[in-house]
């Protein structure tokens, strides 16, 4: 009952800031609301059931059908402003993958954080599953030029990388022994904030026709969704509530879950301030209308 | 929690507000995180970049392994600085010509192999009702879609007649796609305003209890 009051309360107060934004044009109140709304979920919880779209559902099932121990190719392709939305995936896809396990090559294209994010988490996941560096799982890091890494690592992976992210020669990492080039990667797991993901598309799985899984920014998703219909993208993820979803198919609820409260509520209110807008300004071009003595 | 991680937090927590004040209005805390960051981000990659590809891809394997050849994209690196000087400008096209013809070499297939020939493909759907009613209209949404919203594009004849109407109902599909970007344009704002107050609660609020317990 007290959480009913509480939301009633927020209502209220929404609204009422609303009211000020349209009666002094100063949109610092719509910020001051949506930072409530963010706000506010997290001090009471909004459960809002999360259901999976198709689009998540392919990628996890095309990952669930690789045979255990399989290779995958998981890239980091964010910066680290982008973390609350590509940050839940990556975790989701390797709670996943070292499940199941498969081993792991982590790179990235993005020089500011991409190197670190990717050490980082890898490192931390697989505390989480027991596994062991150079045999596990291994972290190329970061090479400038995406096209030229994207194109040579058909070719030969340790001419593009010749040591991983410490600086450990390729050719004394037990794990790469095996892994020469796209051939020996079963799938590429490609979690991405910009237009890199055209690249594994048309350079990596139109080339080498290997399968090829993108988690992206809810910006990027809508573009992204054309290579589905096309049955060229194995699954894909869309923002917060793709990386949502996922976790609620791996048995995982975390950090995309917990702010897809937030998340909701937000939308709501945006819906609500987009209907009051026009409505109102419906209202005002009639009354405008009335008072010129109804004449054009 | 370590000092450290307690420093981290906290720096962090400054620069967050310290941005997020440019919403109340712009002033000097919201300027100082600004010019940090582009400062940091320049000298980051200005670092990153000397050691995953001067020293790594050129200078170790030049030295280390005998890899001489590659003295040749080095000079074709270097000419590239040539563009600072009125008079020598000019040399750096061959750098510059290097870089386009490899580039159009790469895309030309790519382009071609990976998005436009599949994408034409995919537009290219049966009308057959034996798929099914749903798949029959989502076929038909994708054709009529593709055709009106290309003609949209035609601007060799007036739109004026059937052209016309063609070309106002790829409008509607026009206008139909913005604000499915606009929606998940908002998603993905709202994700990362989400993303940052979870850090000011959980991280930032965990380390002030922290200093007060």
């Amino acid at each position: 009952m007290g959480e009913v009051l509480a939301y009633i309360g927020l209502v209220i107060v929404g609204v009422f800031l609303l009211y000020k934004t349209f009666k002094t044009d100063d949109r610092r109140y719509i910020y001051l609301a949506v930072g409530i709304f963010v706000i506010f979920p997290f001090f009471i919880p909004l459960d809002i059931p999360v259901i999976v779209s198709p689009e998540t559902q392919q990628l996890y099932d095309a990952v669930e059908a690789l045979p255990d121990s399989s290779t995958v190719l998981l890239t980091f392709d964010y910066y680290a402003s982008a973390l609350p939305e590509t940050e839940p995936m990556s975790r989701a896809a390797l709670h996943h993958l070292f499940r199941k396990d498969c081993k792991v090559v982590t790179l990235t294209t993005i020089p500011l954080g991409g190197p670190s994010i990717s050490e980082d988490v890898t490192r931390e996941m697989a505390e989480i599953y027991g596994k062991e560096y150079g045999i596990d799982f291994v972290n190329l890091g970061y090479k400038a030029n995406y096209v030229a890494v994207l194109k040579g690592m058909g070719s030969v992976i340790d001419i593009i990388y010749p040591t991983d992210n410490s600086g450990t020669p390729l050719s004394e990492i037990p794990m790469m022994k095996d892994i020469k080039n796209y051939s020996d990667i079963d799938f590429i797991y490609v979690v991405s904030d910009n237009g890199i993901v055209d690249y594994w598309m048309s350079i990596v799985n139109a080339q080498y026709q290997i399968e090829v899984g993108c988690g992206v920014t809810a910006v990027m998703a809508p573009k992204y969704y054309a290579y589905i219909g096309s049955g060229q993208m194995t699954g894909l993820l869309g923002g917060m509530k793709g990386a949502a979803e996922y976790e609620r198919l791996i048995g995982k609820k975390d950090e995309a879950t917990k702010g897809m409260g937030a998340q909701s509520l937000v939308h709501l209110f945006i819906i609500f301030s987009v209907l009051a807008g026009n409505i109102i300004f419906f209202f005002e071009r009639r009354k405008r209308f009335n008072q010129a003595g109804g004449a054009r | 929690m370590s000092l450290v991680e307690f420093l981290q937090i906290w720096i962090i927590a400054f620069f967050t507000l310290s941005l997020f004040s440019f919403l109340y209005k712009d002033n000097p805390f919201y300027k100082l995180a600004e010019h940090i960051f582009a400062g940091l981000s320049a000298g980051y990659y200005v670092g990153l970049i000397w050691e995953s590809v001067i020293l790594q891809q050129m200078i170790d394997p030049m030295f280390n392994n005998g890899k001489w050849w590659l003295v040749f994209p080095g000079i074709l690196g270097v000419l590239m600085f040539s563009r600072f000087s009125k008079n020598y400008s000019w040399i750096s096209r061959i750098s510059l010509a290097f870089v386009m013809g490899t580039t159009a070499g790469i895309f030309l297939v790519s382009e071609l192999h990976g998005k436009v020939l599949p994408q034409i493909q995919a537009t290219m759907k049966s009308l057959d009702p034996s798929q099914g009613f749903a798949g029959f209209i989502l076929a038909l949404i994708i054709i009529v879609g593709v055709i009106s919203t290309l003609i949209y594009f035609y601007f060799s004849k007036e739109h004026k007649g059937a052209l016309g109407g063609v070309a106002k109902v790829g409008i509607w599909f026009i206008m139909i796609s913005f604000g499915a970007h606009f929606g998940y344009t908002v998603m993905a704002r709202i994700s990362l305003l989400i993303g940052r107050v979870q850090f000011l609660i959980d991280d930032w609020g965990g380390s002030i209890v922290q200093l007060f317990s």
